[in-house]
């Protein structure tokens, strides 16, 4: 999850408040409409439009004010966008209060909707910018209950709805005033309980996920730097001996010349495991991976012409069998080739002479199938489940062959489901064995993944 | 394209002499150097009609930037330029750049360490053979 900085944050929560706002509109319209058509309840209609239509008028204004915000994106300070919410919260407590008294005023069980404002507060902005709010909630609206006791103001009585006038009732309006500021307060209290919980924990999930991507960073750099540490070392050591073994300097007698040609033999295979070793590591390290729609026919074709000369030094029988109509697919190209080369050399490898092995491609449903097959010596049953895991080694192919790194497979299989494909294997021993391909059609257009 | 004179930069003095060994007994002069300042400075003086560079040095994308540098030159930029690595770039999941597109290699040649000596003779000797045709040749 990329961290994403505190005012985009909130200005996205602003936006999350107008979209409330618009249903909270139309919610008052239909309450009004049901409240005096249906319920017959007495209410001050044109008033109450007119001020839905206000509110529908004021949150145009406040969407106009935070595009013209998002535009300058990452300029706007989250302040200003505090500020923003603030004044919008006010406003709608303002709001409420006047909808309220126009509405029955203390009789008005849309009373206790002043909590949803607290509780938005709350998630939105600091513990005390919330008692503020919540303190203006409790004033505006006491004043209200005030004015409308006091007869200063109309009252607006919810016939139909309360069976007499309740605003000069002193207990009911002290009880109920009671009730509705100790709600506000401690759903202030609650909401901001749990939400500062929230946010500390999300703080601590964002260090914790910057600290993990520079640890990342450290650890694929100190990959980059043995590896090559441990392959240039190698390198030079068989750069050197090359130079005596091919004679590059002076003559050596034939028993010294037998040691360095074995140190030379060894040191080339082991420069090709580390190599094979380092390459799973870095393609492990390594989240990237180019990719490209291309012609499949092309890939197995290139791999076969990669391996030929090794198949005609055991005289086997090398067969292609591409459909025609095989589809592209979407991949890294020269990764493909190098499973479709490592399977066919592994199984030209394990394949007695005079065999044969075969390389398939055809269409299936969202997938082009690729399979491999030869007439070697197979896996025994019980080993086929661990042909995938790094440095396993069948025990009949280490009889067979005594090089091999154990990790050709781990490759293909990771290159494969690093595609979207699946791999899978079919095996008889002393008669063949079969690898299975998947691989995704491609439609996609160049992309990095 | 004989006597022709080559750099080879690279802070592994064994493998410069390797190098080198493989290079002179072909007739070619041969100038070391074990950093990119020390390389730059000599490719300067020496005028070479071929770079060797390996890409990490005391930074690891050392290579990569005198490659860039001398490509931007237009004292050298018709100057071949073979790099040699122990860092493979060609799988497409290779090492990651921070040197910004990892496929773009400002080189001519791009060859993997170790390589073998008829490896390097033949690619050095195209790079020469295509400079001369190309009427870039001294």
């Amino acid at each position: 999850m990329e961290p994403v900085s505190e005012n985009i944050r909130l200005l996205k929560r602003a936006y999350w408040l107008i979209k409330l706002r618009w249903i909270a509109i139309v919610c008052v319209g239909a309450a009004i409409y049901v409240s005096s058509n249906f319920l017959e309840i007495e209410l001050q209609d044109a008033a109450l439009y007119s001020i839905a239509i206000l509110l529908a008028l004021y949150n145009l204004t406040v969407l106009l004010l935070l595009n013209h915000f998002t535009k300058r994106g990452n300029e706007v300070s989250h302040v200003a966008v505090k500020k923003i919410i603030n004044v919008q919260i006010s406003t709608d407590l303002l709001i409420l209060t006047v909808l309220l008294h126009f509405s029955g005023g203390i009789e008005n069980p849309f009373v206790f909707y002043f909590i949803f404002h607290m509780i938005i507060a709350s998630i939105l902005l600091s513990v005390w910018d919330s008692y503020l709010q919540a303190t203006f909630a409790v004033l505006v609206f006491g004043l209200l209950v005030l004015l409308e006791y006091l007869q200063l103001i109309p009252h607006y009585c919810l016939r139909g709805f309360v069976p007499n006038c309740l605003h000069r009732n002193k207990l009911y309006i002290l009880g109920t005033f009671f009730v509705f500021a100790t709600a506000i307060y401690l759903a202030v209290y609650m909401a901001s309980y749990i939400s500062v919980r929230l946010k500390r924990t999300e703080r601590a999930y964002m260090q914790a996920n910057i600290l993990l991507q520079s640890k990342d960073q450290i650890k694929d750099e100190y990959v980059l730097r043995v590896t090559h540490d441990i392959k240039s070392h190698l390198a030079t050591i068989q750069s050197c001996l090359g130079m005596v073994v091919n004679k590059v300097v002076g003559p050596l007698d034939d028993k010294p010349m037998e040691f360095i040609n074995r140190a030379h033999v060894r040191t080339i295979k082991l420069t090709n495991f580390v190599k094979t070793l380092l390459k799973l590591t870095q393609m492990r390290l390594n989240d990237k991976l180019e990719i490209d729609v291309f012609p499949l026919r092309d890939t197995v074709r290139n791999a076969v012409v990669a391996v030929r000369t090794k198949a005609e030094d055991k005289s086997i029988t090398l067969n292609c069998d591409v459909e025609p109509s095989v589809d592209t697919i979407s991949g890294n190209q020269f990764s493909i080739e190098e499973v479709f080369t490592n399977l066919l050399l592994n199984a030209i490898r394990y394949t007695p002479e005079k065999g044969t092995v075969t390389i398939g491609a055809k269409n299936g449903m969202d997938c082009v199938v690729i399979e491999i097959a030869d007439t070697g010596i197979g896996i025994p049953a019980d080993e086929l489940d661990d042909v995938f895991d790094e440095f396993f080694r069948g025990s009949n192919a280490r009889k067979f062959q005594k090089d091999g790194t154990g990790l050709g497979l781990s490759i293909a299989k990771y290159i494969v489901e690093r595609h979207g494909g699946k791999i899978w294997i079919d095996s008889i021993e002393d008669t063949g064995t079969k690898f299975w391909i998947t691989l995704p059609k491609g439609s996609r257009q160049s992309q990095t993944t | 394209m004989a006597n022709a004179k080559i750099m080879i930069v690279d802070d592994d003095p064994d493998y410069i002499d390797v190098v080198k060994t493989i290079l002179e007994r072909e007739q070619y002069t041969v100038v070391t150097a074990g950093n990119k300042i020390e390389g730059m400075e000599k490719i300067r003086a020496e005028k070479p009609d071929l770079a060797i560079l390996d890409v990490m040095m005391n930074a690891w994308q050392d290579g990569f930037e005198m490659s860039r540098q001398l490509k931007k030159d237009p004292q050298f930029n018709n100057m071949p330029i073979l790099m040699l690595t122990a860092v493979d770039n060609r799988t497409g999941i290779g090492f990651k750049s921070t040197a910004g597109d990892p496929t773009w290699l400002p080189v001519d040649v791009f060859l993997d360490k170790p390589v073998e000596p008829d490896v390097l003779l033949s690619e050095v000797k195209k790079l020469l053979s295509n400079k001369v045709e190309n009427g870039t040749g001294i």
